[in-house]
């Protein structure tokens, strides 16, 4: 069985781009996605997905307080 | 007064309402992109060096260096005394001699494209987006647009459809970091306003759950890209 961050770095990889090519580098956990230069849009696209993969779903503050990967897998553990 | 810089990768785009919304030009440029590098402070490059692909990095450094020179010559002081800090939510500010300074500003980039809006006083918001194509656009919409917008969108298809969706999503995106909270408010759960839906370019806009507070929103849109501002209209205006 996946762990939750392989999950999420596999989506990460299939689902992010920056600038049209893939996301390319290792994520950093400590790193803001917002940081890694994907877009606004592709940002929502992607909390969307993350939502279905884990049959959760992201109220508008949870948005606002995930600022981190490890943060949103500390998120999806804690709903786990 | 800060020395203008001779060849500026900015310019005057549009002013409205006693906003100024200067346009970045953020194409790759050796130059300017070293020449931004210059005008950064210590911290600003730290997060210049976090970035890990080289587009994000030059927009980020093209931008905050324009910003820099036109706060500074806003509020005529020298560009290395300005400082920014982060409000809730990370909308930044301008910090001047460790105080606030008296300037609202705020900043948008996507693809060679940059806004910077700028006035003395209030609340506003940017946002800019060039109209790539996406893999998918029914999730977003889905997940920002409200009934009336995404009826609209069902009306549409082809490039039509991806200039409708843009122009909602910038003005959503306008009035949500007009307001400070990001997405801490679901897109979704607002529209604009009736006649921006039939196509107009200006409107004035209540959040629900804020009807005491209003904003006037305009469309920007350009052939290049999409682009609105929100900006809250002030009680003695």
């Amino acid at each position: 069985m996946a762990t939750t961050e392989e999950r999420i770095r596999k989506l990460v990889d299939e689902n992010l781009e920056v600038d049209g090519r893939p996301m390319g580098r290792p994520l950093d956990l400590n790193s803001s996605l917002r940081d890694t230069g994907v877009s606004s849009v592709d940002f929502v696209a992607f909390a969307k997905l993350v939502a279905q993969e884990f049959n959760t779903s992201f109220s508008a503050e949870d948005c606002a307080n995930i600022n981190s990967v490890g943060e949103l897998i500390a998120f999806l553990d804690a709903r786990s | 007064m800060p020395t203008p810089i001779a060849e500026g990768w900015w310019r005057l785009f549009r002013i409205t309402g006693g906003v100024e919304v200067s346009h970045v030009d953020l194409t790759p440029d050796d130059a300017r992109e070293t020449e931004a590098y210059a005008r950064l402070d210590e911290s600003e490059r730290e997060r210049c060096r976090r970035f890990q692909h080289p587009g994000p990095q030059r927009r980020f450094a093209l931008c905050r260096a324009a910003l820099r020179a036109i706060l500074s010559r806003r509020l005529g002081c020298e560009d290395g005394r300005l400082a920014f800090g982060a409000a809730p939510y990370t909308k930044p500010y301008a910090v001047l001699e460790g105080q606030p300074a008296p300037i609202a500003f705020n900043v948008s980039h996507s693809g060679d494209h940059g806004l910077i809006a700028v006035a003395s006083k209030g609340r506003l918001g940017v946002d800019v987006e060039e109209r790539a194509t996406r893999h998918d656009l029914d999730g977003p919409i889905a997940g920002v647009l409200g009934p009336d917008e995404r009826a609209r969108l069902a009306a549409a298809d082809g490039d039509e459809k991806l200039r409708l969706f843009f122009y909602f999503w910038t003005l959503k995106e306008a009035l949500l970091k007009a307001i400070g909270t990001g997405h801490g408010i679901e897109m979704s759960r607002f529209q604009v306003p009736k006649n921006m839906r039939s196509g107009e370019a200006t409107g004035i806009f209540r959040f629900p759950h804020l009807p005491t507070a209003t904003w006037r929103l305009e469309s920007l849109d350009t052939k290049d890209f999409a682009a609105a501002l929100a900006y809250d209209v002030m009680p003695d205006a």
